[in-house]
C-alpha cells in the first residue's frame, strides 16, 4: 500500500514536472501530458486515426508470423548446433560472427528483397529474434549436468527418450529466457522496420504522425504501440516464471 | 563348471587424450558369482570407473569381453544392471518418488504399478515422509539413498555401486554402508562396489579386488569369509587391513608420483 502511494507521488511529480517543462519550452516539442492525454484519447475513440485497429492487428500479426519463425528456426539450429559436434564446429563460429553484426545495416536489403509491405518486417523480426533463441539453446545444452544423461543413458534410455526427459527438462528454464528476449527482439524489429519504411502498420502511424509534426498524436501512438509490448512481455514473463518453479 | 554370473575376460581400453594415450585398463580379467558383495579399491585413476562402465555397458573395451549370464555385454541392459554414480545424478525438476520411478518409467512400467514400487521402496530407503520433496531439499546423504532407490527399483539382479558414498561423511557413510549391507543381504543382489576407503571395503565386502595404479589390472584379490555385521577392531580384520593397505599403499604411491 505504501509503496503504491510512493509510486503515484513519484508519477504525479514527474507528469507534473513534464508539464512545466513543457510548457516553458516547447509544447510543439516536448509535448506536455495536457496535450498527450487528450491526443490519447481521440486516439482510442479512432477520432485521430480512424483506421488505428487495422494497423494495430497488421503490426500484431507481423510480429506473432516473425516470431513464429525465429522460434521455430531459432529452435532448430540451435538443437543442430549444440547436438551434432561436426556441424556446430562448422557452422558454430559463423553464427557469433554473424550475431556480432548489428542486424540493422541488413535492413535496406531485407526491404529491396522483399519489398516495402508487411514480408519486410516479418523478415527482420525474425532475423533479431532468431538469435537470442538460437543461443538460449546452445547455453541451455551446455548447462545440462551431463551426469544426468550418463544417468539415462546407464537405465536403457535412447537418445530421443534422453531430449525428452532429460535434455529438455533440464534447459527448460535458460530455453524459455531466450524465447523471451526473442519475442522483446522480434517486436523491436517489426516495428523498427514499419518506421525505417512502410505505408501500414503501427509504425508508419508513428512516421506518419511525427513527420507531419503531429506530437501529440505522435506521443500518444507510441504509448499504444508500448501498451502492446508491455503486454506481451508480462504474458512471456509469466510463462517464464513458470518455467522456473518447475525446473528448479 | 558354473558360469559365473559375471565373467570379464581381458578387457582393455585406451583413451587418446591431448597429452597422449592412457592406458585406463590394461588386461583385466575377474569373475564374480551371484549374490557376491565384490569391492574394487585402487588409487584414484586406475581404470575402476570404467571397468564398471564396462559392466554396465556404457563403456566398449577395446580388447577382450565382458559376459552377464554367458553372454557378451553390448550396451545397456537395464533388466540385468542397475548403477548408482558417486554423483546421485538425480533430476531436479522430479520429486523423490519420481526419481526412483525413473527407470521404471523408461520401461514402460504403467504409472499405478511404478508408483506402487517406488512407495514401497521409501520404507527401507528410510524416505518415509519425503516422497513429495524435490533433490534440493535433500541431503547428501538422503539424495544417495533416492540414487540407489532408482537402482533398486528397477529390481536386476546385478547392482553396480561407483563410489556411492564418495561424497558423505564419514559417520553418514559408515551407516550408509550398514544400511546397504541390510538392504544387500535382504535382497540377495549381486553387488559390485567400487571404493577408496579401506573400511568400506572391510566392512561390506565378501570380497576385494585390489586394482593397480595405471595402467589398471588386478593385483590381488583378498577373501574375506567373515560374518555381518563385522567387529572392525578383531584381529582377522585388523591383520586384513593392514594386508590391504599394504597392497595398495604400493599402488597409490605410484598413482601420486605418476600424477
Amino acid at each position: 500500500m505504501k509503496t503504491a502511494v510512493a509510486r503515484l507521488a513519484l508519477l504525479a511529480a514527474a507528469l507534473f514536472a513534464w508539464e512545466v517543462v513543457a510548457r516553458v519550452g516547447s509544447p510543439l516539442l516536448y509535448v506536455p501530458p495536457s496535450a498527450a492525454l487528450p491526443a490519447l484519447r481521440d486516439l482510442l475513440l479512432l477520432r485521430s486515426y480512424p483506421d488505428l485497429p487495422s494497423h494495430l492487428a497488421l503490426t500484431v500479426r507481423e510480429i506473432a508470423i516473425a516470431y513464429a519463425l525465429s522460434v521455430v528456426t531459432g529452435l532448430a539450429v540451435g538443437f543442430a548446433l549444440g547436438l551434432y559436434r561436426t556441424v556446430g564446429r562448422a557452422y558454430g563460429p559463423i553464427l557469433a560472427a554473424l550475431y556480432a553484426v548489428p542486424s540493422v545495416i541488413w535492413y535496406p536489403s531485407l526491404m529491396l528483397f522483399f519489398g516495402l509491405d508487411a514480408a519486410s518486417k516479418i523478415a527482420f523480426g525474425f532475423l533479431l529474434g532468431f538469435f537470442p533463441i538460437t543461443l538460449a539453446v546452445l547455453a541451455g545444452i551446455r548447462q545440462v549436468n551431463p551426469q544426468l544423461v550418463v544417468v539415462a543413458r546407464a537405465f536403457g534410455a535412447r537418445p530421443l527418450t534422453i531430449f525428452v526427459k532429460v535434455l529438455v527438462p533440464g534447459m527448460l528454464f535458460t530455453l524459455v529466457g531466450g524465447m523471451r528476449t526473442g519475442l522483446a527482439l522480434s517486436v523491436i524489429g517489426v516495428i523498427v522496420g514499419e518506421i525505417l519504411g512502410s505505408k501500414a502498420g503501427m509504425g508508419a502511424l508513428i512516421n506518419h504522425a511525427y513527420g507531419l509534426l503531429r506530437t501529440a498524436d505522435y506521443v500518444a501512438l507510441v504509448m499504444v504501440t508500448l501498451a502492446v509490448i508491455a503486454a506481451s512481455d508480462v504474458a512471456a514473463s509469466l510463462v517464464e516464471r513458470r518455467a522456473r518453479r518447475w525446473t528448479e | 563348471m558354473a558360469v559365473p554370473l559375471i565373467a570379464i575376460e581381458g578387457v582393455s581400453r585406451r583413451y587418446v587424450t591431448a597429452s597422449g594415450p592412457i592406458d585406463a585398463l590394461r588386461d583385466v580379467s575377474l569373475s564374480v558369482d551371484a549374490g557376491e558383495f565384490c569391492t574394487i579399491i585402487g588409487p584414484s585413476g586406475c581404470g575402476k570407473s570404467t571397468l564398471l562402465g564396462m559392466l554396465g555397458g556404457l563403456v566398449v573395451p577395446d580388447t577382450g569381453r565382458v559376459l552377464i549370464a554367458g553372454r557378451p555385454v553390448s550396451g545397456p541392459d537395464p533388466r540385468t544392471v542397475a548403477t548408482v554414480f558417486q554423483d546421485p545424478g538425480l533430476y531436479p525438476w522430479r520429486t523423490v518418488v519420481e526419481n526412483i520411478e525413473f527407470g521404471l518409467e523408461l520401461q514402460g512400467v504403467a504409472r499405478a504399478d511404478r508408483l506402487r514400487t517406488a512407495t514401497e521402496l521409501l520404507g527401507p530407503l528410510g524416505l518415509r515422509g519425503f516422497a513429495g520433496k524435490y533433490p534440493r531439499e535433500l541431503s547428501g546423504g538422503m539424495r544417495q539413498r533416492v540414487a540407489i532407490g532408482r537402482a533398486l527399483a528397477i529390481d536386476t539382479p546385478i547392482v553396480l555401486m561407483d563410489e556411492p558414498f564418495g561424497a558423505l561423511d564419514e559417520q553418514t557413510r559408515m551407516l550408509m554402508g550398514e544400511w546397504l549391507l541390510e538392504i544387500w543381504r535382504r535382497t540377495g543382489k549381486t553387488v559390485i562396489f567400487v571404493t577408496h576407503s579401506l573400511h568400506e571395503a572391510l566392512a561390506l565386502s565378501g570380497r576385494v579386488a585390489v586394482m593397480s595404479a595405471r595402467p589398471g589390472r588386478i593385483k590381488s584379490l583378498l577373501e574375506l569369509p567373515m560374518p555381518y555385521p563385522r567387529a572392525m577392531e578383531s584381529p582377522e580384520i585388523v591383520a586384513l587391513r593392514a594386508k590391504l593397505w599394504q597392497e595398495i599403499r604400493e599402488e597409490s604411491a605410484r598413482a601420486m608420483s605418476d600424477a
